[in-house]
Order: C-alpha cells, then structure tokens, then sequence
C-alpha cells in the first residue's frame, strides 16, 4: 500500500491533500456548501435526516411534521462539535473541517487553526444584523498567534444570494472590512448554496491559490 | 546489582508487556504526530494504545494536557481506517471525563452511526452517549431512537445499553425511549431482546404493577433469548421476595415452569432462584434439587460447579433435600476439577452420616494442597459445623485440622482453623489436651501475631487446669526470647496467669519473670515488673484481682474520669469504682469465622450509648450530684402499643442511690401539639418520687423526652423491685395539620400507660470474670448465704439457666450458660457489680428431678447485694 501511495504521487496520479477549515457563524450555510461540494451527494450520503425522511419515518417513527415544512429539501441539523468531509476539485483533493457555527462551539475552533492550510469563511449576506458577530469573530480568527503569520488563502462565501433582503457581496465584504486584510490573499465569491451557484468559482480560485502557495 | 535486576524483571514477565515503561510526558509528546498530514494510522493507533494504557493504569492527566491530546486525537477522524476509528472511539470514552469538550466529536459520531459501516455503527453509539450530557441528549435523541429499532443487532444493542446507562442521569428523556425499546423486545435477535428487556426493566422497575405487567407478557409470548429468560427469572424472583409471598403466584408459576426451558442456562437459574428465595419448604425445592442433580452429571465442568456449589447452599439450610443427591456427590468427589470435587466433600460433610466422615477427611486431604485458599477455609467451616453436629469424631476432625495447621496458608485460613480448633476445645473438654498442644506446636512457627497471641491468651487460660501444666511453660517462655514484642507480651501474660494458680510452679515462674524484667519493649517490661510484684505478694486476692481477672470498666469511661481527675485535682486518691463499668464486656463467644469482627461492632457501640446517656442526662440541672451513672437499661421498654395516639418508651438509668426514669415520647396525632409533658408514678413500694422533669412542647412526630426523679427506699434496701404504675400528664393544643397554626386555648388531659417495672437486674451490672474461682475466693466468704428454692414451673436446665441470668441480669462465666446434654446437674456461675460498686457473685447449682431444685450461694464484699439477690429469687 504504502508504496503503492508513493508511486501514483510521483506519477501525479493521486491528487495532493490540503486540509480547509469551513467557519462562519450558525445558520450560515457551512455544511450546506460542504454537502453540495461532495461528489455523490444525490441521496446516497447520509445526513441522518435524510434517511429518516425518504424511509423510515412511515413505519417507524413518525417525525413531527414541522420538521419537514421548515427544512424543506436539505434536512440539515445544526452541527455540534465539527465533521469532517472530504471533496476533490480537478488537481486537489480537499479534507474539509466542517466546524459548527453556534456561540458555544466558537471557542473550538482554535483547536484546528494550527493544520488548516485554507480556510473557507461563511457568511450569511441576509443577516445584516448579525454581520457585526461575523465580523468580530473574523478578526479574533485573523488574530489569532496561529493564523496572523501565515498566508494563509481565506475564500468568503456571500451565502444565501438567493434572499430577497440580501445584500451584495461588495457590501459584505464593506461591512467585514476585508480591504483592512492585507497579508493573505482573499476573494469573496456571491453565492446560493442551495442551488450551487457561486460554489465552484470559489473553489478553483482556493485551489489556484493552494497551488501557488505550494510551488 | 543492576545486572540482578534486570534479570528479576524477565523473570516476572516484563519482557512480554511492550507498554511497561512508559512516561506520560514521552507518550503525550507522540500524540502531536496526530497533527500530521497524511495520517500514518497504524502508527497513531499505537500511540492511542499507549494513551489508553497509561489511563487504565492510574496515571492522572490533568486537563490541559488530556484536552490537547483529545482534540489531536480529533484530528484522526479523517482517516477511514477501521482499526483506527475504533482506537478512537475507545479513546473518546476513556477520555470523556478527563478532557473538556469532548462534545467537540458529537457530529463525527452521528455522522458515523448513521453511516454505511456496520462495524463503525455500533461503537459510536456508545461513544456519543458517553459524552453526551442529559442537556446534549435532547440534540441525539432522535438518533438514539432509530438506533434502538435498527435492524443490525450490534446498533441496536449498543443503543440500548447505552440508554441505560444514560438513564441514571437523564431517566426522563430515556423514558420516552419506551415504544422502541419494546420493538426491540420483539427482536429476534437473542442479544438484542435481552438488552431491550433489561432497559424496559429498568424504566419500570420503581412501578410493581408495570414491572408484574411486563413478566406476565413476556412469558405469555415466551421469548427467544435465554438471556433474556434469566434475567425475567431474577426479576421475578426478586418481586417474589418483596411481596414476600405465597407461592400459588403466578411468578413462582413462571420461574417453576422455566425449570422445564430447553437452555441449560435458564434451567440453572430457575433452579438457583428456587433455592435463593427465603423460606422455601422442601416440596418446593423437590424440583429444583432434582435438576441439579441432573446437572452434577453433566460433561460440562462449569455445569457440575454450578450445581454443586448451589447443593451446598442448600444443604446448610435443608440438609435432607440434598440428601437425594448424595450418590451423585459421591461421584463428583474424585472430579479432576478440584473445585467442584471440595464443593462437593463440603455438601457430603454436612449431609453424610457420622459413618461416612472418616472416608471423606481421607480422601479430602489427598489433595488439599491442590486446593486454594478460599475453598480450604470452606472446609474447615464445613469441619467445623460437624463437630459441633458429631463430637464424638472431633478426633478424626481434630487431626486433620492440624495437618492443615501445618501446611502453608494465609491468614484468613489460617485463622479459620485456629477458630475452629478453639471452638473445639471449648466444646469439648477431652479434646482439650491434645488441642492444647497441637496449638503449642503451632506457635513454635506462626508469623501471624494475631494468632500467636491469641493461643497464647488461651493457653494462660486454659493450661493451668490441666494434669501437665508445667509442659506448656517452655512453648510460652520460648515466646519470650524468640518473638517480637506484641508476641512477647502475650507470653509474659499467660506465663503470670501459670504463676497465679499454680503453687508448685511460682518459684521457676518467678525467675522467668525476673529475666523478661531486662526486655527492651516498655510494654513487655511493665508487664513482667507488675506480675512480678503481684506475685509475690502471694496472695490469692491479689491474683484473682490483678491477673486472672482483668479490669471491667469501659475503657472510654476511664479515660474520660482519669482525665477529669487530672484537671480538678484533689485530696482523695481516684476511685476505680466510680468509672462507669463496661456495659457488654468481653463476651468470649464461640469463635465463628465470622464472630470476631461481628462482636467487635456492638461492643464499641454499647460503651458510647451509655456515654451518649451521659452527657443527656449531665445536661439536666436537676440531677446535678447524683453522681456517676451506673447503669441504663439495655432496650427501651415501650409503655404504649405501637400503633397508639402517642407512642411513649421508658430507658431506666440507674445511679447510686437514685434511679431517673427517661420517657421518649412521641406524638403521632397531627392535629395536636402537647405541652407540658410529665409522666407521673405511683410507687407500690417505699421508693419516693422526687422530682419531674417535663418536655416543654411535643409537636406532631418530633420526639420528646421527659424525665422522672426516684430516689431508692432508705428505710428496707432489700426492697428494691417495684411496679410502678404511669399516667402521662399534658396539656393539648389542637394545631392546624396543614400550616401548623397552634391554638392558643388549651385544656389538660391525661393518658395511662402500662405499668412499669424495677427489677434486681436493674440494680446490677454484668461484669464477666474470666476466671471465676479465682473470684470467688478473691471475695472471700464474708458474706456469703444460701439458700435451696424449688423451681416448680421450669421443667428443663436450659430454661432454668435463661431465666436465672435474666432474672438476676449477671453475666453467665465460665461458659456455665450452656448446659451440657444428657445431664440432671448443673452449675451455673454468675458474675456482676452491685450499684456502689460492690462485686457480687452467684454460684447456683442446679438439679433435675421431675422439676428443678435450685441452690444458690451469693457471696459479695458487702452484707446488702446478698440479701438483696436471695430476698429477691425467694
């Protein structure tokens, strides 16, 4: 095996690892737009709810229906704690820590600045009134001793494109001061991670910039 | 040197165990390999061993650095190898109460025991609901619930268990759990049906009716898992216990028709639930004997062991049941395992008859020293019921216990059989030679102090009244050069007690004293220079007094007096009389296995309950200068019937001329609040009441107590038994139940209780003498009287000796409590202080015709106790 593993890398057939951390605060769409970066995400991976939803609900446990009206097609819980997913892009292959965005879990995150060699900011451009949390939580991020050295590559998704109250991805990016972000290279892409929109431009400009980090 | 140590650490092993040596910091250290991209798994897998090691060792991790290794150890999640995870998941739990925020893998678990691998589904359920808290669980609980009703058994069952687990802490949450844990239930699955039973009992079992719901279905449908069957046979059975119950139940119907089941398991248990169950009548057990008798010719060793180990619970309380089974004892004796053939000599030895003992010892000891520890004390305590049962083989007992003296063993078995010989001789005085000097053989090489000293005590007590006394001398006086110090003052002790009753002896044993005066121990030279000086003095009082009968006061008491006498000092030398006497005294009861620890308990709490009476009573102004308290009744008489208004207990405590009644009282009425609570007595006799010290207020089930005042008859000090007849006196206030609002109008009242009475055990308190001739001369015959009675209504010399030791309330010495059998005479030695302090001894003996005729010669240091006892037995 092992050198199996070594020969397709020298052959540049096995795809180089990077490790990306998935941030943003609660509600903003992180696990949505990990699930919809995963290859065969057409009913075959599991998120528990899926299951529960296309086949057990009628013969084992009836779920109360709300569940169902609020979550619509994508039944995503909160996540507790963090995930790990993994994608592949045309020349990377990406391992995703998928960290959970609520208050208590926030202070988690620290854990894993040390080995994210990218890291994917999510925001939630129809909550105006939260901006400021996303905001101060990205500047404890950029501060941190772990991350304020490195040149680091950082991609914003504008999440939630879609709604009607959204604001654009300029003024997001106005309102997170991200011209004040001058040693890392950063793009902030607009996009609808329910439909897909806006996801790959972001990922190809990570994957060019992981690259180029490289050689 | 180091060479040799090296070399012990092969030899013990070490060499097989690679994790031996590890250092916390070194393995910490490793686990930052974690951080590492790519992740070489089996290398972390290593790692996480070592860690899991070092926490099952008892190594501390301290938070940080147990929270830095966790949240690394997260890191591994995104390897998919198997060996690995698993390694994980093991970690996760160990380290679930270490670290902090462990709920940091909650999403990795759910995603895993929702995922496609089965061999990950299971462990991560366990996993999450050991990091789970009952605030994250409302988050799981729908996981949880599907994970119940899986249909991979592994899921399903690590669900269940888990939620059992998690019903300790959040049993609210698990209860909702119930529809799919009885799905479950239905399972076919044997594993899997027992779990999901074990967590629905465990929801229901505070709810009887849900619990006898729950066994009536299960074994209407019956049940594929013979798990499961065991564990309905151990809930019902307990269920059985509780309502304590008549045997026509159905669940005595069920655990009896499980004995039919086609699972050998379920059979067992049946049949041990049949046996365990209290108060089983022999019909009862008929069928449940008869399937262990199957069982002990069963080719499964494990089978055979059942049974016979539970034969032989059954044969300490039914012997006759088993006795069916002794042909297939019989066989089991010569089983190559070597634990079922003991278990099975035990169970013949308490069924047998006296003829088959002497082929049982034989063929026990061929292979005793095969056997380990545990089952040789067995053994012995089989040994020892059968002596008891037959004296007449303490022969064959007795040599076999003193080859296994011999052997090597450890202190508990040891002891057992050191117990079990005493038990022997005490028993059975023409043994008590031989005893004698096996025991002696046994000192000359016992590393147990314990022991050593004991045998020694026995000896000084026992070896001057044999024919031979002066061979004893050597084993005790080789103590004294040979042993440690403890050991050494054992023997200097009972070399004295030689001394003391031995005339012919006292010269040599003078000059052995005189040689243990030069001893390097404090302890053993004080001895040696006391008995020395006791001694020679010659005089027989003195002895008695000084060696042969020991101090009888408590020693918590002295204590406490000598203290008091440091602090106020006086004119007047101390007064050993005025410490309050031991109130249980050394009580050399028959050695069981068991006994000495039991003893020790109750004596400890004896000595402070009278201490506690103490100080209540010091408390009270009112009995200021009646000086010590001398003695308070054992047990509180009740003067009510239990299920009366008020409840009302009487404790008498005795003092030197006055005697202070103490009422408990308690008000089970909760509309009533009493004030001014006295109980008033009527003496018969010239006793006199002085004083009444009333509760204040008695409100509903807080107990009270009130005092009474009597000073002892002057005039005719004989006279000291009298009824007393009682009226409790108070003042009622009715009281709201509910809020507890007290009337302000009263009005008086008054409530008679039962009669109350003083008797001469009051006035006396048991003092045990160990040597009670030696007493009795110490006494002298002064005062001595006696006196013949007839005692018309007692038939036998046992109830005569009850009635006599607990009607004079003295303690029986000298074992004379017992009678032996086959006898129409009888003496029985009594011993006890008087109030004031004034030793009193009975020496009654006794005959038997068609009715028992009673001579009783009292003797005491002053005229009044003898009266009083002979006034008081006429």
């Amino acid at each position: 095996m092992g050198l199996l593993d070594r020969l397709s890398g020298l052959l540049g057939l096995k795809k180089k690892e990077v490790h990306v951390l998935c941030l943003g605060l609660d509600n903003s769409g992180k696990t949505t737009i990990i699930n919809k970066l995963k290859p065969s995400n057409l009913g075959t991976e599991p998120r528990a709810l899926h299951l529960l939803g296309k086949h057990s609900t009628t013969e084992l446990n009836p779920q109360p229906q709300h569940i169902y009206d609020c979550a619509q097609v994508q039944d995503i819980v909160p996540t507790i704690g963090f995930s790990i997913e993994k994608f592949k892009s045309s020349s990377l292959s990406f391992t995703v820590f998928d960290m959970s965005g609520q208050g208590r879990y926030r202070n988690l995150w620290e854990h894993y600045y040390k080995d994210g060699q990218a890291i994917i900011f999510v925001v939630d451009s129809s909550d105006k009134l939260r901006m400021v949390v996303a905001k101060e939580e990205l500047d404890t991020l950029l501060n941190h001793p772990d991350i304020k050295h490195r040149r680091i590559p950082i991609l914003f998704f504008a999440n939630k494109m879609d709604l009607r109250d959204a604001v654009t991805s300029v003024k997001v990016s106005q309102l997170l001061c991200l011209e004040n972000i001058k040693d890392k290279p950063w793009h902030i892409c607009a996009s609808d991670a329910l439909k897909g929109e806006g996801l790959q431009e972001g990922v190809d400009w990570l994957q060019d910039q992981i690259q180029a980090v490289k050689t | 040197m180091l060479k040799k140590f090296d070399k012990k650490d092969e030899e013990s092993g070490g060499g097989s165990n690679p994790l031996q040596h590890l250092e916390k910091s070194a393995v910490l250290q490793e686990a930052r390999v974690f951080n590492e991209t790519p992740i070489n798994p089996r290398k972390c897998a290593h790692i996480l061993t070592k860690i899991l090691y070092l926490i099952n060792q008892g190594e501390h991790l301290g938070t940080t650095e147990a929270t830095e290794a966790f949240f690394a150890m997260t890191k591994l999640f995104q390897s998919n190898d198997p060996t690995l995870r698993r390694m994980c998941y093991l970690t996760i739990k160990e380290m679930s109460c270490i670290a902090e925020d462990v709920i940091i893998v909650t999403s990795s678990l759910t995603k895993d025991m929702t995922g496609k691998e089965d061999n990950y589904r299971g462990p991560a359920v366990r996993a999450l609901c050991q990091i789970t808290d009952s605030t994250m669980l409302q988050a799981v609980e729908r996981y949880m619930k599907q994970a119940i009703v899986d249909k991979v058994p592994s899921v399903s069952s690590s669900a269940l268990v888990s939620s059992l687990h998690l019903l300790k802490c959040s049993f609210d949450v698990v209860k909702r759990w119930v529809n799919e844990a009885q799905e479950a239930a239905s399972s076919d699955n044997i594993m899997v049906q027992y779990h999901a039973l074990g967590l629905l009992y465990h929801v229901r079992k505070n709810d009887r009716l849900a619990v006898s719901k729950m066994i009536s279905k299960f074994t209407r449908h019956g049940l594929k898992s013979p798990f499961a069957y065991c564990m309905m046979i151990r809930v019902a059975s307990k269920q059985l216990e509780e309502e304590d119950g008549s045997r026509d139940s159905p669940l005595f119907d069920f655990i009896e028709s499980c004995l039919r089941n086609k699972h050998e398991m379920v059979v067992y248990e049946a049949a041990s639930a049949i046996v365990n169950l209290p108060g089983c009548s022999a019909k009862e057990l008929a069928p449940a004997v008869s399937v262990l008798q199957l069982f002990c010719s069963s080719p499964k060793a494990a089978l055979r062991y059942a049974a016979v180990r539970t034969l032989n619970k059954v044969a300490m309380k039914h012997p006759s049941a088993v006795t069916a089974c002794n042909l297939d004892l019989e066989n089991l004796v010569t089983d190559s395992n070597r634990s079922i053939a003991t278990l099975a000599i035990t169970t013949l030895l308490k069924t047998g008859s006296e003829s088959s003992i002497d082929r049982l010892m034989k063929q026990i000891s061929s292979f005793m020293s095969e056997i380990s520890d545990e089952f040789k004390v067995v053994v012995v305590q089989a040994i020892s019921a059968l002596c008891q049962k037959y004296p007449r083989k303490h022969a064959v007992l007795m040599n076999f216990l003193f080859t296994m003296l011999r052997e090597e063993g450890g202190f508990e078995y040891k002891r057992a059989i050191v117990d079990c010989i005493i038990s022997i001789i005490e028993e059975n005085s023409e043994s008590k030679e031989t005893g004698l000097s096996h025991l002696c053989e046994f000192i000359e090489d016992c590393e147990f102090t314990v022991l050593a000293t004991r045998i020694l005590h026995l000896l000084g007590q026992e070896g001057p009244k044999t024919n031979n006394p002066s061979k004893y001398i050597r084993f005790i006086y080789n103590r004294v050069v040979l042993e440690h110090e403890e050991v050494r003052a054992g023997a200097v002790s009972a070399l004295a007690k030689f001394g003391a009753q031995n005339e012919e002896m006292l010269p040599s044993i003078l000059v052995l004293l005189k040689r243990c005066v030069m001893d390097d121990d404090n302890e053993v030279r004080d001895r040696a220079t006391f008995y020395l000086n006791v001694l020679e003095q010659k005089q027989k009082a003195l002895n008695a007094g000084y060696i042969l009968n020991g101090l009888t006061v408590s020693i918590p008491g002295l204590e406490k007096a000598l203290q008091q006498y440091t602090l106020e000092p006086s004119e007047k030398p101390f007064d050993l009389k005025s410490v309050p006497l031991a109130t249980t005294p050394m009580t050399e009861q028959r050695p069981e296995s068991t006994s000495t620890a039991a003893v020790k308990q109750p004596e400890k709490v004896a000595a402070t309950r009278q201490e506690i009476f103490q100080e209540q009573l010091a408390a009270v102004p009112e009995f200021q200068g009646l000086g010590p308290l001398f003695k308070s009744s054992p047990e509180p008489v009740a003067l009510t019937e239990s299920e009366t208004e008020y409840v009302i207990r009487c404790t008498k405590h005795t003092f030197s001329d006055h005697l202070v009644f103490q009422f408990d009282c308690t008000n089970t009425l909760n509309d009533q609040t009493l004030e001014n609570v006295t109980v008033q007595m009527e003496p018969t006799e010239a006793y006199e009441v002085l004083s009444y010290v009333p509760v204040r207020s008695l409100p509903y089930n807080q107990p009270g107590t009130c005092y009474t005042l009597v000073a002892l008859p002057k005039e005719d000090p004989t006279a000291v038994a009298c009824t007393f007849s009682c009226v409790m006196k108070f003042t009622v206030k009715d009281c709201d139940p509910n809020t507890g609002e007290i009337d302000e109008e009263g009005y008086e009242d008054e409530y008679v209780l039962e009669d109350l009475e003083v008797t001469v055990a009051d006035h006396i308190q048991k003092v045990m003498k160990v040597n009670f001739e030696a007493a009795w001369d110490e006494v002298g015959d002064e005062f001595e009287k006696e006196e013949t009675f007839t005692l018309s209504t007692i038939k036998t010399l046992e109830e005569a000796v009850g009635n006599i030791v607990k009607f004079l309330g003295m303690h029986p010495c000298e074992r004379s409590d017992k009678v032996p059998e086959n006898k129409n005479t009888h003496t029985l030695l009594l011993a006890g202080v008087f109030r004031g302090g004034h030793d009193i001894l009975v020496r009654s003996r006794l005959l038997l015709l068609d009715t028992v005729t009673m001579q009783v010669t009292a003797r005491s240091s002053e005229e009044l106790p003898v009266d009083i006892i002979l006034a008081s037995v006429g």
